[in-house]
């Protein structure tokens, strides 16, 4: 459903990404775990174009799109199948959170505003926001903005939901109930990818863990082959340092 | 002279003032909007003048800028052949318009940048065209940002227009100064105290439009409506 081939990206001097190369099938859950700084959420943004690599290649289905030569048409194609929930929230700050979340079905996908309310509220409700319809995002705490993400991604009906580190900027309380809708959408048989530092929910809710380290995938398997039997030294010391802060 | 006499005759100036401000409000603002965006999105060459511009707007006194305009621009014309056209009200508009241009990119420019980048991506993210994402997402957030500055770039417009009657326009300053010259200079406190006034009463309402939509804002605290925040600013500064 979704390969990247040989993608290559740097920041000035720093190569961030070194020759990644990651396929993803249908339905596939996959956690992408790592030391920090080492091109996760990078490359997450490199799938919408987010990030801008300086070559490889990316086949999303029918789309095929060399970096090198982006088209717009491509990229946009791109957009409209995958939605991303970020790190720092990124809801939009002038809207209330049903606003949020009908924006862009009315605005991209000119859907009526009738029926974008409708699936508004009903995303809403998934995510357990509904009493919060009408708030704005100033009003809302770190873990109810998370959730708007959310609800905000899946309205758009996503072949491919891409969670960028969803749970870092939050408070250890509120965690939970972000991680429990988390579980609940991509038990719902929706293609995933998860940046997250959250190693046993990675571990429980994944069908595979890749394992990046300087600008590559150096591991990539199933949860047990990762966490049980680690491949090489390197995965090995990081899942123990992890397992020693959790 | 009766101070009640001397205010009728001060707010007959008042229209051509209140004419060359919103002129140059307007055409100011599309100006600066023309120059913030050529200077965001760094355009060679055409970047680089629209820097220079804003340079000019800003550091050249005001006064200074309705000389060079009063006396300039009909050069201009008829440099290119056509006849000259500029009365002093028209020179006035024309470089308040480029001065309040050129300050106001100044409050736009930072305003836009203030935006997180985050709402850029999400907006990206979600296959808004670079349109959509702007007069949805990111204009909405940058006007909050920017009405602060707005409402004193306004202010001081407001203060500036006073400075028109240096190249012969008829506003309220250069009306208060013939008053004064006819009555042989026998009032001139009273007749400065009812200009102040005018002033005065001219930037309060400015100030309560611009705080109204600044308070109105989605991004503004939300606890206390718009409405009721006028009255407390209003009972607060009284």
């Amino acid at each position: 459903m979704l390969e990247l081939k040989d993608i290559r990206l740097s920041y000035g001097t720093t190569q961030v990404l070194n020759g990644v190369n990651l396929s993803v099938k249908r339905g596939d859950v996959v956690s992408i775990i790592g030391p920090s700084g080492t091109g996760k959420t990078t490359l997450l943004k490199c799938i919408n174009y987010l990030a801008r690599p300086s070559s490889g290649t990316i086949a999303f289905d029918q789309i095929q799109m060399d970096y090198q030569r982006a088209d717009k048409n491509a990229v946009q194609a791109i957009r409209l199948r995958t939605a991303m929930v970020f790190q720092q929230f990124n809801v939009f700050k002038n809207m209330t959170v049903i606003q949020n979340v009908m924006d862009p079905l009315v605005v991209v996908q000119r859907k009526s505003k009738e029926e974008a309310q409708e699936i508004a509220l009903r995303e809403l409700d998934r995510v357990g926001l509904s009493s919060k319809r009408d708030s704005y995002p100033s009003q809302l705490s770190g873990g109810q903005l998370q959730r708007t993400g959310i609800a905000r991604a899946l309205a758009v009906r996503p072949d491919v939901m891409l969670f960028d580190e969803p749970t870092s900027s939050l408070d250890p309380e509120l965690v939970g109930e972000v991680l429990k809708v988390i579980r609940d959408v991509t038990s719902s048989g929706i293609t995933s990818l998860l940046v997250t530092h959250e190693m046993q929910f990675a571990k429980s809710i994944s069908n595979r863990i890749v394992f990046m380290d300087r600008g590559v995938v150096a591991a990539d398997g199933s949860p047990a082959e990762i966490f049980d039997s680690p491949s090489s030294p390197r995965l090995a010391q990081f899942l123990s340092s992890e397992h020693s802060l959790q | 002279m009766d101070v009640s006499a001397m205010i009728p005759e001060l707010l007959s100036a008042l229209p051509l003032t209140l004419a060359i401000t919103f002129t140059a409000l307007i055409a100011g603002f599309c100006l600066a909007l023309l120059a913030t965006t050529l200077r965001v999105h760094r355009v060679p060459v055409i970047s680089h003048l629209a820097d220079l511009y804003v340079s000019y707007a800003r550091s050249v006194p005001v006064v200074l800028q309705l000389f060079v305009a009063f006396y300039g621009l009909p050069l201009l014309v008829v440099l290119f052949g056509s006849e000259d056209f500029f009365s002093p009200t028209i020179a006035a508009m024309v470089a308040l318009s480029f001065y309040h241009g050129g300050y106001l990119s100044e409050v736009l420019r930072p305003a836009y940048l203030a935006v997180d980048r985050g709402q850029h991506d999400a907006a990206d993210s979600l296959g808004y065209t670079f349109r959509q994402k702007i007069t949805r997402v990111v204009g909405p957030q940058a006007v909050h940002f920017a009405l602060p500055g707005y409402g004193n770039s306004v202010i001081y417009l407001i203060h500036n227009v006073a400075l028109v009657m240096y190249i012969g326009a008829a506003d309220v300053m250069a009306t208060a100064h013939l008053i004064m010259e006819r009555d042989y200079n026998q009032y001139q406190f009273e007749t400065y105290l009812v200009l102040a006034v005018i002033y005065s009463v001219m930037c309060l309402i400015a100030w309560l439009i611009v705080r109204f939509f600044e308070l109105r804002s989605p991004m503004q605290a939300p606890e206390a409506t718009a409405k009721a925040q006028i009255k407390n600013a209003l009972i607060a500064s009284a």
